[in-house]
This record gives C-alpha cells, structure tokens and sequence, in this order.
C-alpha cells in the first residue's frame, strides 16, 4: 500500500498544455473539419445522435470557451451549455449547473475544484449521464466520443458506460458487496462484459491490482477485511477492469485519512500517466487537484469561473473567488503563515443571478460586476470576472509569523490581524482593515504576541471571576477499548481442550490512548495533531469528561475526572466545554439557537429571564451572529455551516469554560469559511484568556490556532514542543510523514 | 414540539394519499360525533320486523332481532373509533415509554425491557388476545380496549427503541449534557421531539391494528355481544345466517367500513412514511 512519491512529481508537470502553436487564441477553430484520429469518434453515423460540428457553441465574442483555446486534437468529451436543475417536489427549482462549456482531451487529467453545492459533483454526474430525478439536464449536450450521451437511451448508455467512461465515488469504497470476495467483484465485471472467466479472470484481476499497488491476495479477502485506502484501491482497479476511455474521480480521497488520501492520489496520478485514460478529479480541495492534474477549473454557483493550467493558477489565479481558495492553502512550516477567509456564503441557486454570483462575497467588485461576467481569454486559459487580469490582492484572516527571538516554548509569536497579503511577494500589505470573520463583525483584533505569564494574568481577569484559573493536567492517561472476538474453534480450540467447533470468547483490548500526559496551562492553545486511529478524538473526549481513562489522572485543580460521579460532571462542564467537529450534528434541529444556548446559561450559570436574554445576546455578538435577536430565534436548518459552528461555540462559552475541547472544529466546513472560525477561536482565547486543546489532522490550522503540538500516533506522544518547531524541524518519523502529505501548491 | 408537529401535519397535507385517508378518517368522526342525529331509529330498538330485506324504511335492512341495521352501522362507528384510537394512544405510549428508555438506558433495565419487548413480540397476538379476552371478568368496550393495547404495544417499542439508540450516540445529546441538562430533561425535550413522525406512524399503525383486531374479538364473540359496533354486527349476522336469507348487506356493511377506516388510516400512514423518509417524497 505503500506510495510511489517519486512519481507524483513528474504528474504535475508531466504534459504541456497546449498540445501545438503558441499564440494565444490562435488557430481558429481546429476542431472543424478535422477527421477523427479514430475510427470511433464522430464517425459513427448518425444513428446514436453523432455530432458533426465538436466546437462548442460560442457565447463570448472573445476566444473560445471551452478550455483550451488552442486545440489540435478532437477532444474526448466536451459539453456546451449544459444546464442542470433540480426539481424537488414541493422546494423551489435550484439551477444546479448554469450553461458550461468544457472539454477534455484524450490522456489529459482535468481537476474540477469548488465549495459544497457549487454545483461540481452534478457536473460530473450529468457528464455521464449518472443524474437521478429530481436532477434534469434542461439544456445543452454533452458528446463523448462523437456520441452525444444526452440523447441516448438507456442500454446505449449502458454499453458506453461500460467501455467509454467509468466513474469512482467518494462513498465508492462502501460500493463492496460485504458478502462477496474482492474476486468475486472482479470476477462479475470481466464475466459479463469482457468475457473473461475462470483463471484467465483471476489473472486480470491480479494485474489490475498490481496497478493499484495492492497484493494478489486481497483478491480472496472479504471488503471489511481491507482499510478505507485499500477499498479506494480496489474500487479504482474494478473502474478500470474494463479499460475506460474517461474516468470521473468524484472526491476520491475525501472520506480517507490524510496519509492514505496523499498515496492513493499518487496512484491514480500514476496510472493516468501509465494507462492513458482521461481523468476528471472533482474535489473540494484545490491543494489536492493542483497537485496531480494538468489543468483545474473553479467552479462557483453552478459555472466555471476559471480554468488554466494547474502550475499557473498555483501562481497566479486571476479570479477572485480562486484566489481566495488558493489562500486557504499553505505551508505550514513556512516563517510566515497567513490563511485567507471569505465572508459570506454561497448564493442560494434557486434565484437566479444578477450579475456576477461571486460579487456578494467579493471585496474588490466594481459597479460593472452587477453585469454578467464574460468568459474571456487570458493566455492559455479563461476566466469569468470582468476585473480579470488584475492583481489579486486576498484579505488575511489569520497569520502566524516566527519572531526573531526564538527562545524555550515561548517565542512563537501570533498575530491575527486585518491586513491583506499578495500572491508574489508574500509581504504583508497594511491595506486598510478586509473583512476578516468570515460572517459576522470582526472582533477587536488581538494585537497580542507571545503569551508570557504577566500578559495572561491580565487577561484573565475579564470572564474568570468565580475561579482561579488552574491548569488541566493529565498524567499517563491510558483508555482500552476491549473489543470482544469470537475465535473459531477449529485446531487451535481442539488443542486447548475446548469443543472442536464451539467459538470461543475472546476478548482482545486495544490501547487507544498510551500513557499520554500533558499539562494544559490557563491561557494557552494545544494542538493535538495525528492521522484517523491515532487516539486523538478519545483523547480529548475524556478531557472533556465525556469518557473516563482506564488508568491515570486527569485533574482540573481540584477535579478528578477519572474518579468523578456521572451526576457530578456538571460541575466539571462548567469549566471545561467542548466543540464538536459536525455541526449539523451538534444542534439538535427541533429547538432554536436561542435555546440551546439559553438551556447551557440556565444550568450552569443559573440566569433567568433578563439577565438570561441579555447574556445570550452578548454571546451570539460575540461569535459574530448579528442581530443576535434576529438568529436567537433562528432553527439549525435555517443556518449555514459557518453559522451552526458559531452557535456551538456560542453554546460552549455559555458555560464560562476555563478550557475549550475542540474537535476538529472546521473540518468539516467548507474552505473559505474555516478561516472565520479559526479567527473566532483563536480571538476567544486571547480575549478571555480561555485555554484550547484543538485537535486536528490539518497541520496548518495548527500551526495558525495554537502554540504547543503534541503529535500523537497509535496512542502515544510522539513529539511535541513549539508548534513551529515541531513543525519546522521534525524529528520523528511520523510527524515528517504528516508534513509530507500535505499538498503542495505552487 | 409544536412547531415539528405543524410542519407534520402540512407535509402531510402535501401527500395525495395521506389527504385521501385523513379525509375519509375526517368522514369517520363526523359520522361518530352526528350518529344520534344521522341514525333514523335507536340502534337498540327492537320493535322492526326481523331479518326485514333492504327497504326505503331500512336502506340495510333489520338484523335477526329486528333492529334497524343502518343505525346500528351509523352508532358502530363510534364503538371501532373510540377502541381504534384509544387502544393506539395506549398502545403507543406504552411503546414510547418502553422504547425510549430501552434506548436510552444502559444497564439491567435495558435488558428486562427489551426481554419483555421480545417476548410480546414473539407471542402470536390472535391467540393472545383471545386468551386475554376469555379470563378477564368483565367484558365490555374497556375490556377489549386493554387487551388490544396489551398485545399491540411491542413492535412499536422496538422501533422506537432503535430509533432512541441512534438518536441518543449523535453529538447534540453530548453537547445537552455538557451544558447541564439532566436525564430526564434530554430524553423528553432532546430525543422524544425528533421521533415526532416515527410516533405518528407508530400510532397510526397501532389504531389500524387495533381497529381490526376489535372487529375481530367482538366477531368471536369474545367482547360484550349487547354492545353495538361493526363486530358485534357481523357477529350477529353469522349467527342469524344472514348469507343463507339473503341479507348480504348485514355482513358486507360492517365489513366494509372496517376495511375503509383500516385502509384510511394506512393511507396516512403513506404520508408520515414520506416525511421521514425525505426519499419517498420525490415521487
């Protein structure tokens, strides 16, 4: 399962973009009249709607949309204007997809990148042809081949499907019939649609493994017998089994663990580059797009307001909305971190546009953007803002710097601050203050640097009055899970005396936290960094008093979790709060904000009424919901993501805590909006002096939010110091492992 | 709770199938709450010729003892509704109370109430109820009521049981005890509120149940045959062979409106179905 990095290298600059002649918008329109390079494309007859003319329809008087604007080659697939609604009973229409022209060449690896509900996966799914009521293509077509896959019937559709394009889902690994061997899966495809049986079907199957770097062996092992990676593994090799000219990733990598998400797109980068199919990876994760395809499209509000070629969108994208992606990608080891934040959300896409849909969130648009943006040409790729080629200047949120003096734990320095940052350069800007909180009033900017005892003391004085800040110490805290398995029976049973046949009992344990100890001292922020099954969530569960250790102490002055009745934990709760990494879990849906966040002021504040309201109001203005009457009154589903992370908060301070659990707080947010709620936490613990344990897999949210690393693996401590020491030099192997699968951008 | 159970009734209200049912459900009550005044004679009169056929005087005719069969239909209503629904209200918060503490408990409690859960479970209800219905002393309305709650309350209660189990593992019950809130507190105010639909249908499904399995005790002559419902109806009319003289409407009357009512019921259910399943919706 292991990797092949030296490859992944040679993907990113692996083909040049335009296949022949360099002048920009140069030689016309190839694709006419140029015969197909093979007998299938185009030539087909008209039969199963064959097009004639591949060029898309031009809507732009400038260049060609589409791409690439200089083309030899007849593509592969392409669309043009191609729009998709959904069309929910009784919910109003939402136009998913807004006429998109695109195509893809033959071998070439295209990434198509964008937040949750821009409209990306539809994309990919109308593309071939996989929408499902209430989704409906209403206009435009899509030609794979020379076919156009819109007019097809159903068992065309299914032969094309079968040898022209083949698609992997992000919850394809859970695609495994649990029931069925891997070789039963494989054995399935090659026996209905390559005619391949018996040994001969064993072999492919075996070759296709070795492809995606996985043991002839897994063939006889059940789906739960194998990792999330390697199920990823095998999905990939079943899509190729039948040696697809076009293969759709939609966010392979999204449910896997950062180690495995870096080597299985090492390996699908790997086998484009081998194998030759065409590739569309559909991601969230620009980081992760940039890294292995040849070309990247943005998307935004159902449209693709960017494409270039991958190295020259890392370096400098021309849409806004893509610059503010690309600053919420970094390097964490880097001496100066900043993280870039978008305000405001995604347009609702039940009401169409005026003008250009990114020019809400946009801080730098102009009069002229109340206008719809044209597509318009600029060297090799296109982009859709009307500012376009100006220099992109992406408003900071959070920065980190290393100060010169850096002596013992201390001498990493923090700054949040507004300012705004340029792409060449680097240099921080003084621009005036950018919108920083990404939906809501930014709070007083924390002009703090290093946190020295005298500073903290200060603070702390401002919500702490009931009690003296006391540190959370654990010390070698271990939690077993015993996780009981039935042994067969059969040798090793007989031999033991038991009934040959007769399961037996066996209860195995498994250390999920190792004797891990650590001092959480008033006022400061530790990160707790490891990849899934590293113990890191158990962890902080019994930090905050929700599971009790098996062994060792955690004690909060004069609390003693471990020992702690369940009916005294309250009293523990009141000083020690947790945010939950989902916030559509974390909010029950039936009551409004104001509730839950007024339950937690009623139980361990004992407000009542007035005092009750005024207080609740003074917390949702402080995790920026304005006008708090306004959202007090609001139920979760009427929030965004962003939002519901606020309320959690909110929630969480209501109890005054003296430390904050945070799990994974804005892993699950979209990009643009993580930015806000680092900013909110990390202005939270400067302004209130509250401490932060914040758990994560995201190195560089790390490096911006805390000032401690523990790097955990297998239960254990690892490494630990500084965070931009750890970071910056590592000196365990696993933590250099972390470090390396972080994707690298520009 | 209140504002779920509005958005309840309008997704239900949005469903085709569920408007049908809950308006022949609607026709049901009227016709029980009127039934003095829609009924042409008392139900209990016998002063009629017996076994009369169908006439403009008696559009279904008298039964063997000469009463008025329509009026005894018309004032039957009410018998099956009061049992339908009152044996599912019983029914059902005796699965909501077992249920939801089943699912939230965790300890011996949990596995003497879901012992007793499946043990209900697995007895075969019919014989059951009949048993029931034998032994106990009286024999009225009350009677059949308690025994078709007590036989139909454990399906219900399995399924709330798993429902609480997963509700209870989400994140929002953790954060409610991190900020203070107390057993009780977060299993009525926490959980209960996000079964609201789970509950109708758990309601809806005991009340048809129970509407046939009344039908049934009272055509066995196991509930009291002085009472007037569709049961003792059909119980009386096998009796006075009503088939063999021709007086078909006697059984297939009775029978109708119990499969009607049965069927109304169903048929809401069809839309409580679509709202937790957002899936369904769709089609």
């Amino acid at each position: 399962m292991a990797g092949t990095p030296g490859e992944l290298g040679a993907a990113g600059g692996r083909r040049g973009d335009g296949v022949g002649g360099s002048a920009p918008g140069g030689s016309g329109a190839p694709g006419v009249g140029a015969p197909g390079t093979d007998g299938t494309s185009s030539g087909s007859g008209g039969r199963d709607g064959a097009v004639a003319d591949p060029q898309p329809a031009a809507p732009v008087v400038e260049g060609e949309p589409g791409g690439h604007p200089q083309r030899t080659q007849q593509p592969l697939l392409f669309a043009s204007g191609l729009d998709v609604v959904y069309e929910p009973a009784g919910a109003p229409v939402v136009h998913a997809v807004r006429g998109v022209d695109l195509s893809i060449d033959p071998g070439e690896m295209v990434g198509l990148v964008g937040e949750s509900g821009c409209g990306k996966s539809t994309l990919g799914y109308a593309l071939t042809r996989l929408l499902r009521p209430p989704a409906r293509i209403t206009a435009g077509r899509v030609v794979f081949d020379g076919r156009d896959v819109t007019a097809l019937d159903q068992g065309r559709l299914r032969t094309m499907r079968h040898r022209g394009f083949a698609v992997v889902l992000q919850s394809g690994m859970n695609a495994l019939n649990p029931v069925r061997t891997i070789d039963g899966h494989f054995a399935d495809v090659l026996r209905t649609h390559r005619r391949v049986r018996g040994a001969a079907a064993r072999q492919v199957a075996e070759e296709l493994l070795g492809h995606v770097e996985l043991a002839p062996t897994v063939l006889d092992r059940f789906p739960h017998e194998l990792s999330g990676g390697m199920r990823q593994r095998v999905v990939i090799a079943l899509a190729l089994a039948l040696q697809p000219k076009l293969v759709v990733f939609d966010e392979p990598t999204t449910a896997l663990d950062v180690l495995v998400q870096r080597a299985v797109m090492d390996t699908i980068a790997r086998l484009q580059a081998e194998v030759g199919f065409s590739a569309l990876v559909i991601s969230h994760d620009l980081g992760l797009v940039l890294g292995t395809a040849d070309r990247a499209w943005v998307m935004y509000a159902g449209r693709i307001v960017e494409r270039r070629e991958s190295a020259a969108l890392a370096g400098a994208p021309l849409h806004p909305y893509s610059a503010a992606l690309l600053a919420c990608h970094g390097d964490p080891t880097a001496d100066n971190v900043q993280l870039g934040g978008i305000p405001g959300s995604p347009p609702d896409l039940s009401v169409p546009p005026q003008g250009c849909s990114f020019a809400p969130r946009c801080w730098m648009k102009e009069p002229v953007c109340r206008n719809d943006p044209p597509e318009r040409v600029i060297g090799t790729g296109t982009v859709a803002c009307h500012l376009a080629p100006r220099k992109l200047v992406v408003p900071r949120a959070l920065e980190a710097t290393v100060l010169a003096s850096t002596a013992g734990g201390m001498g990493v320095g923090q700054n949040s601050t507004d300012g705004t940052a340029t792409y060449d350069g680097r240099a921080a800007l003084s621009a005036g203050p950018g919108p920083g909180a990404s939906d809501g009033p930014a709070l007083s900017p924390g002009a703090a640097a290093a946190p020295d005892g005298a500073a903290w003391a200060v603070r702390r004085r401002r919500s702490l009055e009931r009690v003296e800040p006391e540190a959370l110490v654990l010390q070698d805290v271990v939690k077993q899970f015993r996780t009981a398995r039935r042994t067969g029976g059969r040798a090793g049973g007989r031999a033991d005396g038991a009934w040959p046949g007769v399961g037996r009992a066996r209860s195995s344990t498994v250390r999920a936290v190792d004797g891990v100890s650590l001092s959480l001292e008033p006022g400061h922020a530790v990160g707790l960094v490891g990849a899934s099954g590293s113990g890191k969530t158990t962890l902080g569960r019994m930090m905050a008093g929700m599971d009790r250790p098996s062994s060792g102490t955690i004690r909060l002055g004069g609390l003693r979790v471990e020992t702690m009745r369940s009916r005294d934990l309250p009293r523990y709760w009141q000083r020690v709060q947790m945010v939950f990494q989902d916030p559509y879990a974390g909010l029950n849906p039936v009551h409004t904000v104001g509730y839950a966040i007024g339950r937690a002021l009623r139980n361990h504040q004992r407000l009542r009424d007035d005092r009750l309201r005024s207080e609740l109001h003074r917390l949702l203005e402080v995790v920026g919901l304005t006008p708090s009457g306004q959202f007090s009154a609001k139920l979760p589903h009427q929030l965004s993501g962003g939002q519901r992370q606020r309320v959690v908060i909110a929630r969480a301070l209501a109890a005054k805590p003296q430390v904050l659990v945070a799990d994974e707080p804005v892993s699950m947010l979209d990009v643009s909006l993580r930015a806000g709620i680092l900013r909110l936490l990390d202005e939270l613990r400067r302004d209130t002096g509250v401490s932060l344990l914040y758990i994560t897999h995201d190195l560089l949210s790390a490096r911006l939010v805390t000032d401690h690393l523990l790097v955990l693996q297998k239960g254990r401590v690892v490494e630990s110091g500084p965070t931009a020491s750890v970071l910056r030099s590592p000196s365990h192997s696993y933590t250099k492992q972390l470090i390396e699968a972080i994707p690298v951008v520009a | 709770m209140w504002r779920t159970g509005r958005k309840l009734v309008g997704t239900l209200w949005a469903d085709r199938k569920a408007r049908a049912g809950a308006s022949i459900l609607a026709l049901f009550v009227l016709v029980a709450v009127l039934a003095p005044v829609l009924s042409p004679y008392s139900p209990t009169a016998t002063s009629f010729a017996r076994s009369a056929p169908a006439s403009w005087s008696h559009p279904l005719g008298t039964t063997g003892s000469g009463q008025d069969a329509l009026s005894q239909l018309l004032f039957g209503t009410r018998v099956s509704l009061l049992v339908g629904f009152g044996a599912g209200l019983a029914a059902t918060s005796l699965a909501m109370l077992v249920g939801v503490v089943a699912g939230y408990v965790r300890g011996p409690l949990e596995v003497v109430l879901g012992f007793l859960t499946n043990l209900f479970l697995v007895i075969p209800g019919v014989p059951l109820m009949i048993v029931l219905a034998a032994y106990l002393p009286s024999r009225g309305v009350g009677t059949v009521l308690v025994v078709v709650s007590v036989t139909g309350w454990a399906w219900g209660a399995r399924v709330l049981r798993a429902q609480t189990t997963t509700l209870a593992s989400r994140e929002f019950v953790a954060a409610a005890r991190m900020a203070g809130e107390g057993t009780w507190r977060i299993v009525w105010h926490e959980i209960v509120p996000n079964m609201v639909s789970l509950l109708a249908a758990s309601f809806f499904a005991a009340s048809t149940a129970a509407v046939l399995a009344e039908a049934a005790l009272e055509f066995l002559g196991l509930g009291n045959p002085a009472t007037i419902s569709w049961g003792t109806m059909l119980f009386w009319a096998e009796n006075s062979n009503a088939l063999l003289t021709g007086q078909w409407a006697l059984l297939v009357a009775p029978g109708l409106c119990i499969a009607l009512l049965a069927s109304a019921m169903s048929l809401v259910n069809f839309g409580i179905d679509a709202i937790g399943n957002p899936k369904l919706r769709e089609r």
